[in-house]
């Protein structure tokens, strides 16, 4: 990609994050943090909104002041960028929703950290305007979030009998899918599972990590 | 010796002093510009978590304590005061900031000092604070706050008395222990094992690895802090029981399991022996 392509359009930049370079399942990027907290759908669901609001806000951000930021700094740039966005949300969850901050507080400060971010300001808004990094944030982030909220509802029904919280199963069928290794499995599984209906309906499955070879 | 010589000889790459500068500049800005960006926000969004705390705080006091609607809260804080070698106890009712406060020192000996003294210049370090409920008057019970080193950072907790010393429940307010291990401590199950000791057991409290029965952990998981005192009622043969016996530590978080219990110790061994000198003083006020 470089920058006297003409970037695509908005549906074909969302459907990109959502399918095709889902950050999750496809590009293989911040696993960690999506075995970590998605052991209930809530909380997949809580950390896929901050992912989403930071990566949209740091991209506009980045398609910005991207003529403002000398090249030899831009990484150190990008980041201070990005825990600006982290720590707003930190502090907009903190104060408005202080339950549920309690439970991923500790997880919303590690977006800073998330390689899916930075990756997609180095690669798509320091290189194309406004509208179309909006776009291609949003799709990100809203494969992010997609993609928590699926291994969240996998993890949560194998793992503790419940969907957001009703019990479905009195006991717990599958604890194992609650643990961090269970984590990993439901990864796998889903992936396995994108590739599949990928193969199915002609395309090729995913290399894993492929954009960024 | 003579690789040596060839690397000093070597041509050092040329620094631009000015590229230098730019790139120190183009930084400095990027940062300041983002502090006045987050300062903003943090002067929104404070206030309200402010507000959101202090809601939570008074629901944990009154939980605990069972406290009907019309009863009255005291907050009295700590202070040290270094440069006078004194402890002052400053009291005002719980959120109202407007109030005048009541200010009550001691030197570390215990002798009662003239806080009328004690000027805004002071340096004053914040030593924690309690809670002095009463009702129509009488004495109601306390909430005394404490923290204590835990596995990963501080853990900060209240401990709600009544008048005769006597664990009312433990609430943990603060904590960042891992979840799913440390983080147990926080949970109801675990600090209604302090409900229903006295002074004196609290005092020799310990942590034991014994497995725990199976009926005081069922009725344990019953435990709900909105109202203890059915728990209690409910529950009062076995609270008997185990009220002699050691804290049973959460499987894979002794260290959590230990830093609480012992935080509740000492909070509660502190407690008593200041309120002791407080009662008094703080009475004289009102």
């Amino acid at each position: 990609m470089n920058g006297t392509d003409r970037p695509p359009g908005a549906r074909a930049l969302i459907l990109n994050g959502i399918f095709a370079e889902n950050p999750v399942f496809r590009l293989a990027l911040s696993l960690c943090p999506a075995v970590a907290v998605t052991t209930t759908v809530a909380n997949g669901f809580i950390l896929g909104f901050a992912v989403l609001f930071v990566q949209v806000l740091s991209s506009v951000t980045v398609a910005l002041t991207k003529n403002f930021i000398h090249p030899r700094v831009r990484i150190p740039a990008y980041t201070i960028i990005i825990a600006l966005w982290v720590s707003t949300i930190d502090m907009i969850l903190a104060a408005y929703f202080p339950v549920l901050y309690s439970q991923v507080g500790l997880y919303v400060k590690l977006i800073v950290a998330f390689a899916i971010i930075i990756s997609r300001l180095e690669y798509f808004a320091s290189r194309n305007p406004l509208v179309p990094s909006f776009w291609d944030a949003f799709g990100m982030g809203m494969g992010f979030l997609l993609a928590l909220v699926a291994i969240g509802a996998m993890r949560e029904v194998l793992g503790a009998g419940t969907l957001l919280g009703f019990t479905l199963v009195k006991n717990k069928p599958l604890l194992f899918f609650a643990l961090p290794a269970g984590g990993f499995f439901s990864i796998a599984l889903l992936m396995a599972f994108f590739n599949w209906i990928e193969i199915r309906g002609g395309g090729k499955p995913s290399s894993g990590g492929g954009a960024h070879g | 010796m003579s690789d040596l010589v060839n690397i000093e000889g070597a041509p050092r790459p040329k620094i631009d002093r000015r590229e230098i500068v730019r790139v120190a500049i183009n930084l400095a800005v990027i940062c300041a510009v983002t502090a006045v960006v987050l300062g903003g926000v943090y002067l929104v969004t404070e206030r309200v978590a402010q507000a959101a705390r202090l809601a939570r705080e008074k629901q944990a006091i009154s939980g605990m304590l069972a406290l009907p609607p019309g009863a009255s809260v005291l907050e009295v804080s700590q202070f040290l005061v270094p440069d006078k070698a004194e402890v002052l106890y400053r009291a005002r009712p719980y959120g109202d900031e407007k109030a005048t406060p009541r200010d009550v020192a001691f030197s570390f000996t215990g002798q009662p000092r003239d806080a009328a003294a004690a000027a805004a210049s002071e340096r004053l370090v914040p030593l924690g604070r309690l809670f002095v409920a009463s009702v129509n008057g009488s004495l109601a019970g306390f909430v005394v706050e404490g923290d204590t080193r835990g596995y990963k950072a501080v853990i900060r907790f209240f401990v709600a008395l009544d008048s005769a010393f006597v664990v009312q429940g433990v609430k943990v307010i603060q904590h960042e222990e891992d979840p799913g291990l440390g983080a147990e401590v926080a949970t109801g199950w675990f600090q209604a094992q302090f409900v229903g000791r006295d002074a004196a057991e609290i005092a020799n409290l310990d942590v034991t690895k014994d497995p725990m029965p199976e009926d005081w952990r069922a009725a344990l998981r019953t435990y709900a802090t909105e109202t203890p005192g059915e728990w209690r009622e409910q529950n009062a043969g076995l609270i008997r029981r185990e009220r002699d016996r050691p804290i049973y530590a959460v499987t894979g978080a002794t260290i959590s399991s230990r830093a609480l219990t012992r935080g509740v110790r000492t909070t509660v061994d502190h407690f008593r022996r200041r309120w002791a000198l407080l009662a008094t003083r703080l009475g004289e006020s009102s």
